[in-house]
């Protein structure tokens, strides 16, 4: 289980995120909603031990990700596309990535085939199209066979066809009992795929649950999203 | 720190197979030795022609020391490139991510990180050193022939030493500093400037004697001598040495403390 627990994040004066709390329950697809800016980057920033919080806890299964033993077999994360260095072939940036991680080589091949890239693996990351990145980053976050996935924007750039693909691949992980939180500006994309919604604007949460609580009174998730974050926006202009 | 060997095999791997890095190494081997060719054949010429006078020294020893600035230049461009491929920001077609996102995200202990890559960029330095200055000095050796005046050997290998020491400690010095950069520019172009142009510690020690413990300046005597470049208060090799390796492992010490800080 992944839980943020009254998060806040200041750059200087600045709230980035103010008393951000939330769950991520395994066997659920938790879509994390919100428009540009609003906070979720900095959010799973946080979770994964890239940024520190000013204030709050954000752990996985009790343990904030910096103290985790074997980090890669336990979440499996993407954040800006690939993470790849652009003159690397997608083969040996995941070499290194499993080397890090303590992982065993061929699951290297093995995610390269599941993400549909066994053909690229020597194609240098430089050339990779937005989908192709995507898939990449997804590579490497299935490397370590891990129980939870923190997806930031995972549908960016990818074909419909791509889209179908993660969405399934995404439904097959909660099913199989595994946590999965991503993290998108798309409520069409969220829609399909969430079981729990968490919608943040400027900063704050403006609703968190089920999907069918959160858009209930709503004609669709779009509706319900705009009267819940309508608020936030108002307050800060 | 049970799973500190895996982050060194991890960044050996992520270094070694960087395009930049073999170029780097390739700038301090081929680099060193097509100075020390074109060295000892001015020797080799003005001896021939009796004219000494004409070079400043006439030992092959002496004709390899004067290259290894580039020796040097290679190392910076290293120890540079080992942290700034980290930073380097993907095209936004390609969701303009950075590699430091998928290095700490393998590795949360920032520590093992900054002390992976020092030690591998230090072991990458000496492995090449450790072939360059040899075949350099066998270089020099053939061209000159005879014709040299004899070196110590015991001298040669102390000043081969001293180098490898001195290109290791200025790639650990700007490894620390691209550290604190997070861009490579900076670093890069004071680093080949002051190694290989003119060396701002060189004009402060008109000023001030001070300067002789500077970092750049610290180490000179490591390899160089009287021949190469005359510096009246300049160091001994071995207290030269610690001084610039105090340097390294305090601008180490600096940057690991602002890595483990700050926001990734």
């Amino acid at each position: 289980m992944l839980s943020i627990s009254g998060l806040s994040k200041r750059h200087g004066s600045r709230t980035v995120l103010s008393d951000v709390t939330f769950h991520a329950l395994p066997g659920r697809v938790t879509g994390f909603l919100g428009p540009n800016g609003a906070g979720k980057s900095s959010t799973l920033r946080i979770l994964l031990g890239l940024d520190r919080a000013t204030a709050g806890t954000a752990l996985i299964d009790g343990r904030p990700y910096r103290e985790l033993p074997d980090p890669l077999r336990t979440v499996g994360s993407m954040l800006d596309g690939s993470g790849a260095h652009r003159s690397r072939t997608a083969r040996n940036h995941l070499a290194w990535v499993a080397r890090a991680g303590g992982l065993p080589k061929r699951r290297v091949t093995e995610v390269l085939d599941q993400v549909g890239l066994a053909g690229s693996g020597r194609t240098r990351v430089g050339r990779f199209s937005l989908g192709m990145g995507q898939r990449l980053g997804l590579a490497a976050a299935l490397l370590g066979n891990p129980a939870a996935l923190v997806l930031d924007e995972p549908v960016n750039g990818l074909d419909p066809e791509g889209i179908r693909w993660i969405r399934g691949l995404l439904r097959a992980h909660a099913d199989a009992g595994g946590t999965v939180l991503l993290s998108s500006h798309l409520m069409s994309e969220v829609a399909e795929i969430a079981d729990d919604l968490v919608v943040i604007a400027g900063g704050r949460i403006a609703a968190a649950g089920p999907l069918d609580q959160v858009i209930a009174g709503h004609a669709t998730l779009e509706e319900a999203f705009f009267a819940l974050t309508a608020d936030r926006s108002e307050q800060r202009c | 720190m049970l799973t500190f060997p895996r982050t060194l095999v991890a960044e050996l791997r992520k270094t070694a197979t960087l395009p930049g890095s073999l170029a780097a190494l390739a700038v301090a081997s081929v680099g060193p030795l097509g100075i020390s060719l074109l060295n000892s054949m001015g020797v080799r010429n003005a001896l021939r022609s009796g004219q000494p006078d004409l070079v400043a020294y006439t030992s092959a020893a002496d004709a390899v020391f004067s290259a290894a600035p580039l020796g040097t230049v290679g190392a910076v461009v290293l120890g540079v490139i080992a942290v700034s491929s980290e930073y380097t920001a993907n095209t936004p077609d390609a969701g303009g991510g950075r590699q430091i996102t998928a290095t700490l995200t393998a590795t949360p202990s920032r520590l093992a990180v900054v002390a992976a890559k020092a030690t591998v960029v230090a072991l990458l330095v000496l492995a090449t050193a450790a072939v360059t200055i040899p075949v350099c000095l066998g270089a020099a050796n053939l061209v000159l022939g005879g014709l040299g005046t004899p070196a110590d050997v015991g001298d040669t290998v102390a000043r081969g030493v001293g180098a490898a020491v001195y290109w290791t400690l200025t790639a650990l010095m700007v490894l620390a500093i691209t550290v604190l950069t997070r861009n490579g520019i900076g670093p890069l172009i004071a680093g080949i400037v002051n190694s290989s142009l003119v060396s701002v510690s060189v004009l402060l020690s008109h000023v001030t004697p001070l300067a002789y413990y500077l970092p750049d300046l610290a180490g000179m005597r490591l390899f160089a001598d009287d021949s190469i470049a005359t510096f009246d208060g300049a160091l001994d090799p071995i207290p030269g040495g610690l001084v610039m390796a105090t340097w390294a492992l305090g601008l180490l010490a600096i940057s690991s403390v602002v890595f483990t800080r700050r926001d990734a």
